[in-house]
């Protein structure tokens, strides 16, 4: 009986054990495990590899340089809109980094109108296009449809607004904008309608540090 | 003393007879467990060297390496990679498993540089020769498809206000439920790069250890995936993978940076 009961339990323990070894060789690494390839098996001589090591090296040096002359020295900003940061670049180097607020990322949907805007800060490269000190903001259509206020003419006064932008604007072009706020709570959010906004020292040291035809990356 | 009844005979040799039913029983249900294992491994060991052989196919040919200087044909590969990319208008994703470096690029401009945490790459990636290295990842590889636990740069519809009051009830709120990053991109050279995003390794582990995480669901799903097919008598699907661990808001920066078919390039 009892010499029985180890037999029966011998065969569960290896069914059991085989079980487990297909249910372990379903894993990537251990399926990996019976792949044997050759190696690099070629050799050659060392006068030639000496002779290869030396130009390899050149081409490489030479490669490396003209992909440095990518990153401009002058002066250039990044601008992270999933962790709504900033990074500014002079000579290569980090002098200033700090919170902002970019996109949304929403979609405004007419009720009457089969158009719809996009509050999205654009990923890519883009220049500085113009700088203003003490901006008007020219309030577009989606600021009055957005607050659910009828859409004024064109040139009408309510359209215009003094320090909204805060104290200084740098234009990116398609209406995008880098600028100041008075909405410093948000700070370090994606609330912006695309545009990118700066605390008021980051935004003077940007400004001023920044010139037109500075590259602005976002992503 | 009571003595021996014929009847008494007759039923310890049923009992008997049943026992060795149960036993013949078990014998080929091992037996059958030890055909599937058997069947199971050549399909799957099958499948993993089809890949290989497929792999080495495409380099037949190349001129023959030598040892001594990979490191500095790789290297080489990897800058000549790096200007491809930078020539090219989108974002591309540069990964340095040598220097733990995943990088953003954008116009040959770092503007993301992530410290990879932890990663493992696939047993195929350990063992290939220096020609399959290079017919791998000697020049860009272009990312195919996405898969993720996050929408990539989800967009929320809102409908205009018809009045203030309405604009002001709408006000929007900021979503702060915390989701777990991980994804997936399929890439030209039929391997698959998987990023998850962690808090730290030993976090990361522990979420392993209780049938959790990105790690275990795929393990988890290539199981699933081998019983399918040998069930069918068909070798599984082997894909060779690379599996970054890197800080969160960095893998979901780069998920959400990264265009549909961005150029990404590899150095192992």
């Amino acid at each position: 009986m009892i010499r029985n009961l180890f037999i029966y339990l011998a065969i569960l323990i290896v069914g059991v054990l085989f079980l487990g070894y297909m249910i372990l060789f379903g894993i990537p690494a251990l399926q990996e495990s019976t792949i044997v390839l050759p190696g690099m098996t070629t050799q050659v001589g060392a006068d030639e590899v000496g002779t290869n090591k030396e130009s390899l090296e050149k081409e490489i040096s030479k490669l490396k340089d003209k992909l440095d002359k990518f990153t401009p020295t002058e002066a250039y900003i990044i601008i992270n809109t999933n962790d709504n940061h900033f990074y500014l670049y002079k000579n290569k180097q980090l002098i200033r980094d700090g919170l902002c607020s970019t996109g949304k990322n929403e979609k405004l949907v007419l009720n009457d109108s089969p158009k719809e805007y996009v509050f999205h800060t654009p990923f890519g490269v883009r220049k500085v296009l113009s700088k203003q000190k003490d901006p008007v903001w020219a309030k577009p259509n989606w600021a009055f449809i957005e607050d659910g206020m009828p859409i004024p003419p064109p040139g009408d006064p309510s359209r215009f607004e003094s320090g909204t932008l805060g104290k200084y604007k740098l234009t990116l072009g398609d209406g995008y904008m880098i600028h100041g706020t008075i909405y410093k709570r948000f700070m370090g959010m994606s609330v912006t309608h695309g545009c990118v906004r700066l605390g008021d020292e980051d935004l003077e040291v940007v400004f001023n540090t920044l010139a037109i035809g500075s590259k602005v990356y976002i992503y | 003393m009571k003595e021996n009844s014929a009847e008494d005979f007759d039923s310890l040799f049923i009992k008997k007879k049943s026992n060795t039913g149960i036993k013949t029983f078990l014998i080929l249900f091992s037996l059958l467990i030890l055909g599937f294992t058997g069947v199971y491994t050549y399909l799957n060991v099958g499948a993993v060297r089809d890949r290989m052989k497929s792999a080495q196919a495409k380099t037949e040919g190349a001129t023959p390496m030598s040892p001594s200087l990979i490191g500095l044909q790789k290297e080489k590969a990897w800058y000549e990679s790096r200007l491809k990319m930078a020539n090219s208008d989108s974002i591309g994703l540069s990964i340095d498993l040598e220097n733990h470096l995943l990088q953003l690029e954008l116009k040959g401009v770092v503007v993301l540089s992530s410290k990879i945490v932890d990663y493992s790459t696939s047993g195929f990636f350990k063992r290939m020769d220096g020609n399959v290295y290079f017919s791998m990842f000697g020049t860009p590889l272009t990312i195919q498809k996405y898969e993720s636990s996050i929408e990539k740069n989800a967009f929320k519809v809102v409908q205009a206000p018809k009045s203030v009051e309405e604009a002001e009830a709408a006000k929007t709120k900021k979503d702060s439920l915390h989701h777990e990053v991980f994804w997936t991109v399929k890439l030209d050279r039929d391997f698959e790069l998987n990023i998850q995003g962690i808090d730290s390794v030993t976090a990361a582990q522990s979420k392993y250890q209780l049938g959790k995480g990105f790690e275990f669901k795929r393990d988890l799903n290539n199981i699933a995936n081998s019983f399918q097919h040998i069930l069918k008598f068909q070798k599984p699907v082997y894909t060779p993978e690379i599996l970054i661990s890197i800080p969160a808001n960095e893998a979901k920066a780069i998920l959400n940076a990264l265009p549909r078919k961005a150029l990404v390039i590899i150095r192992i």
